[in-house]
């Protein structure tokens, strides 16, 4: 006898969504949700207010601007970044959650790198924080695997046609951060001075660092 | 054969919504969660996928299975809410009855009925001084094994044609559409890597040798490519790749 095949994966939940027995209104979707997994001593309140304080007010792309501006004043930093992400990026550390394994990925006067996920929203959290509106958009993972340039165009980048374009989709649970090219005339600026350049978007690709005035 | 969150490629979707100042300039900030019911969405999806019920590869298959009609409705946290919801009642965490209960006390204000409750922690419950500890560890998906990769960097491969989940139909898969039957070449080896098209069904989890292949933008678009010297890399498990005959 063979192995049981064509198990139908929507068999065993198909039949009754639970989830369309919730109100119309998300907020109230929630609060239901919320309130019984409560009740039932499942989730803990503070345990809801840690995580949420985190990430909108700890863990977020000022980490990762920290992680470029290093690289771009210490060169054997800028290696170790390039050769074993996740152990540089620890050395600031910066680990954990949706960046147990990081790569980086270095833009150069030949390449541009950008970084999407087609099939989900996979983020470098510890160094990127949680994704904005427009990465976790179905415009943005459709796109841009098929047309960058016309994507680029959209958030104000335009590339020479003879920069090579790289686009990572994250499908595993490997997770990018690209190093932009430190702009010009920044010779004489410090590292924490040379990390509020650094833009978000410039991390992902979509975007490059703020040139000084 | 795939799903709609499956969009790669996909045609007739609008500009992206860049958010811009007043001056009409892109704009880096954003809150992290627009909405307050937003960030309790993501929270509590993590709080209850801490209880070790289910693993991310069968959250993220969850989402991925909310009916298509749903799916498309849907706005990303919408989309967390539900899947959380069908998991909490398919692992029993939740009964049909207690949601039903909840839901209807939600829609008519009463949910303050209870609140007075005495609240018994279970022991599996996340508390709020692990938090920090547990982030930091986070849920590596690399595990050691004497498993050597088949391929070198620099080989041609083919990707599976046809979804390569071979054990149940319409299952969990990240070998997105857009890059079935395509020819790539080994760019690295990444070690070995826990296999979702397994884990997502419980099926253990299979660790195999996982590869980031570059696909030449013209390979994947043909004529449309915007340029011929663009690439696009995906990291793929070897189930998905085979030696490519040319």
């Amino acid at each position: 006898m063979s192995e049981k095949k064509n198990i139908t994966d929507d068999h065993h939940h198909s039949h009754d969504h639970a989830h369309s027995h919730l109100p119309s209104d998300p907020e109230l979707r929630v609060k239901a949700v919320e309130t019984l997994l409560l009740n039932k001593g499942l989730i803990d309140s503070q345990t809801l207010d840690e995580l949420i304080d985190t990430y909108e007010n700890r863990i977020g792309p000022k980490n990762g601007a920290k992680v470029v501006a290093k690289a771009w004043v210490d060169l054997e930093y800028k290696k170790r970044l390039l050769n074993d992400a996740t152990s540089a990026i620890r050395e600031l550390s910066y680990q954990g959650r949706q960046g147990e394994n990081m790569v980086v990925v270095e833009n150069t006067t030949e390449t541009h790198n950008v970084i999407v996920c087609t099939l989900c929203s996979c983020y470098p959290w510890p160094v990127l924080g949680i994704p904005p509106t427009w990465y976790k958009s179905d415009e943005y993972r459709s796109r841009t695997v098929r047309e960058p340039r016309k994507v680029l165009l959209e958030f104000g980048l335009s590339l020479d046609p003879k920069v090579q374009i790289k686009v990572w989709d994250s499908t595993a649970e490997i997770r990018y951060l690209v190093l932009p090219m430190r702009p010009k005339g920044t010779e004489n600026m410090d590292e924490s001075k040379l990390a509020e350049l650094v833009t978000r978007n410039s991390m992902i690709g979509t975007g490059l660092p703020k040139e000084i005035k | 054969m795939s799903r709609l969150h499956d969009m790669g490629g996909r045609f007739g979707d609008g500009s992206i919504p860049v958010p811009r100042d007043n001056d009409n300039e892109v704009t880096n900030s954003e809150p992290t969660f627009k909405y307050e019911w937003h960030a309790k969405a993501w929270a509590i999806t993590l709080a209850a996928g801490a209880l070790g019920e289910w693993n991310l590869d069968i959250s993220r298959h969850y989402r991925e299975c909310l009916p298509p009609k749903d799916y498309i409705n849907f706005s990303y946290y919408e989309k967390w809410l539900a899947a959380l919801t069908n998991l909490l009642i398919d692992k029993k965490l939740v009964s049909l009855d207690e949601l039903k209960e909840y839901v209807s006390a939600a829609k008519n204000g009463s949910l303050t009925k209870f609140s007075n409750k005495d609240i018994k922690l279970d022991h599996r419950t996340w508390l709020a001084k692990d938090v920090q500890k547990t982030l930091g560890w986070g849920g590596p998906s690399i595990r050691d094994t004497n498993l050597n990769p088949v391929f070198d960097i620099g080989d041609k491969v083919i990707t599976q044609n046809y979804s390569p989940n071979k054990d149940v139909s319409g299952g969990h898969t990240r070998l997105p559409k857009y890059a079935m039957g395509r020819v790539g070449v080994i760019h690295s080896y990444n070690n070995n890597h826990v296999f979702p098209d397994k884990n997502a069904h419980g099926f253990g989890e299979n660790p195999l040798p996982l590869y980031t292949v570059e696909f030449k933008s013209s390979e994947l678009w043909g004529e449309l490519a915007e340029s011929q010297n663009d690439s696009i890399l995906l990291d793929l498990w070897e189930p998905y790749l085979k030696l490519s005959p040319n």
